[in-house]
């Protein structure tokens, strides 16, 4: 029942993103996301049609689904902060805003990469109440660099739509989304070099 | 790693299908098993030996 919801969920926002696209005329990205669902749920969605049950999630296709998940994040961590890199260090003329912003990626991407390779070393060492502060302390990461990407395009699309310069988005996409970034990677980073370091077993 | 897994199916004539059904994983879980390309969880290991009416070592093969 689990899965099916979780299914469910997915297709609609995959069919809504396909939609925006297809209205801004991206037909090649609509095309792409709806070849993307298709192929990654096609199991599912035979299972379906010819049994109406989802077939279960078991603990192969979670470890794969996570190490998918972990290897995409890292993938995108480092590619932003590669893609930040010549803004944070002035290679390429850009405002401080942009620097900071670039630097934090460039941060965040650091901490998801040391995250990845370490995290085993790291993991067993720490208290059950530092392994929740640190997922926290990730999870406020990441929430805060989805609700940036969300926010600019939020910005953009009012004032591409209706003409407004909108302050809402835009304040939070460049003073609450970098702070709490901050806030998560410094934290976590701090949690996970302690665990690194530690002696204990 | 080699399972025993085929062999006991056949002497319970039972499908991948069902072998699957009865341990609650997908069937290409149990293809994945059989080949000796993903190793169980030992509860997963246990579950497809009680499902297979045996124990644990019968089914599963190490070979260091």
């Amino acid at each position: 029942m689990k899965a099916k919801r979780l299914f469910l969920v997915v297709s609609i926002i995959a069919l809504i993103v396909a939609i925006v696209l297809i209205s801004l005329e991206a037909y090649y990205v609509a095309v792409a996301l709806i070849a993307g669902a298709l192929i990654m749920g096609h199991r599912e969605l035979w299972s379906l049609i010819t049994k109406r049950k989802m077939p279960p999630i078991d603990e192969r296709v979670r470890e794969n689904t996570g190490r998918s998940v972990r290897n995409g994040f890292v993938f995108f961590a480092l590619a932003l902060a590669f893609l930040m890199l010549p803004f944070s260090v002035g290679i390429i003329e850009a405002s401080t805003t942009v620097r900071i912003l670039g630097g934090l990626f460039v941060a965040g991407g650091v901490v998801y990469l040391v995250s990845y390779l370490f995290y085993d070393r790291a993991q067993p060492k720490l208290s059950e109440r530092e392994f929740k502060m640190l997922k926290i302390f990730l999870l406020v990461a990441g929430i805060a660099l989805g609700t940036f990407i969300i926010s600019i395009f939020l910005h953009n699309s009012i004032d591409a739509l209706f003409g407004v310069e909108e302050p809402v988005f835009f304040s939070i996409a460049v003073f609450v989304s970098p702070v709490a970034f901050a806030v998560g990677i410094i934290g976590s980073l701090v949690i996970f070099t302690k665990g690194l370091f530690s002696t204990a077993v | 790693m080699k399972t025993r897994i085929k062999e006991y199916r056949a002497k319970y004539n039972i499908t991948q299908e069902r072998l699957a059904e009865l341990v609650g994983v997908r069937r290409e879980t149990i293809i994945f098993l059989e080949q000796g390309k993903y190793n169980p969880s030992l509860k997963l290991a246990y579950n497809v030996a009680r499902a297979l009416k045996t124990t644990i070592d019968e089914i599963f093969i190490f070979d260091d």
